[in-house]
């Protein structure tokens, strides 16, 4: 057994609040993200998903063929992990990555401007409605996006990456302060 | 350089999203001679005109595509997923 406690701390728990009107930058709970790889030539499976998932407050990104995140705001104990990884086979493969990637949420009515700052993917609420999933680039950080609500995004991204990306966001935001 | 890449998958991309692979080409058999070995390993054209690559969508799906771009006008091509591609080819 290690000498040291391992402690969880967020990574976004020091980054500075930015101070813009039109927009608010916000990190989003730590709670689970789940990688959901599909077996090759799998069937559609959003129906499975959708039932693995169940009544819980999690939702289903898509991030690619054959390639899902499972989201959301509680933190996951070993059973419930288990009983969602069971629920997905033989379908596809559920990896535990809530430690490894942090959600953040940026919001405001020019929120389509900043971001296009960073990536070259249509974020028109017509080519990118509610509920729509990218992976991209955001300058140089490989992000996913999903639109959450009309004005609000959630960009996934991996932790060691977070405070980067945060300091870029925030960039980003200034002249619309 | 092509700078915008129609990924089957997500759609038109910019260029610094992908990763170049390399010239597609058919692997030869295990027992083939050491010269169809070589050539395979080592020697690649340089063509002026119509080239079919590999790309990695690093940065966004993260699917192998084989892209047919024109090296001289820069124009992209048909952009095909390569799991697609190596369905479609005929084996003989
Ligand atoms: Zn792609």
């Amino acid at each position: 057994m290690s000498d040291f406690r391992i402690t969880l701390r967020p990574a976004l728990g020091s980054a500075p609040r930015p101070g813009s009107r039109g927009l608010s930058i916000t990190a989003m709970p730590e709670g689970h993200v789940v990688q959901v790889l599909g077996r090759p030539h799998a069937p559609d499976l959003f129906g499975v998903l959708e039932r693995a998932t169940g009544a819980a407050h999690r939702s289903v990104r898509a991030a690619g063929p054959g390639q899902w995140f499972i989201v959301g705001d509680a933190p996951l104990s070993r059973d419930e992990f288990a009983a969602l990884s069971t629920a997905l086979q033989p379908h596809a493969t559920a990896v535990d990555q809530s430690h490894g990637r942090v959600r953040i949420r940026v919001e405001g009515t020019i929120v389509e401007r900043m971001l296009a700052k960073g990536t070259a993917v249509d974020l028109d609420p017509g080519a990118f409605p509610v509920g729509t999933s990218a992976m991209t680039l955001l300058g140089h950080v490989s992000v996913h996006l999903t639109r959450i609500e009309i004005a609000a995004f959630e960009v996934m991204v991996l932790r060691g990456f977070a405070e980067s990306l945060w300091e870029d966001l925030v960039r980003m935001s200034v002249e619309f302060a | 350089m092509a700078s915008l890449i129609s990924c089957p998958h997500c759609g038109a991309r910019p260029k610094e999203e992908f990763t170049i692979k390399g010239a597609v080409l058919s692997r030869p058999a295990a027992d083939a001679g050491h010269q169809a070995w070589t050539d395979y390993v080592y020697l690649r054209d340089n063509p002026r005109g119509t080239h079919r690559e590999y790309w990695h969508h690093t940065s966004g799906c993260r699917r192998w595509l084989v892209v047919t771009r024109d090296t001289v006008s820069h124009e992209v091509g048909f952009c095909q997923d390569a799991a697609a591609a190596k369905l479609a080819e005929v084996r003989p």
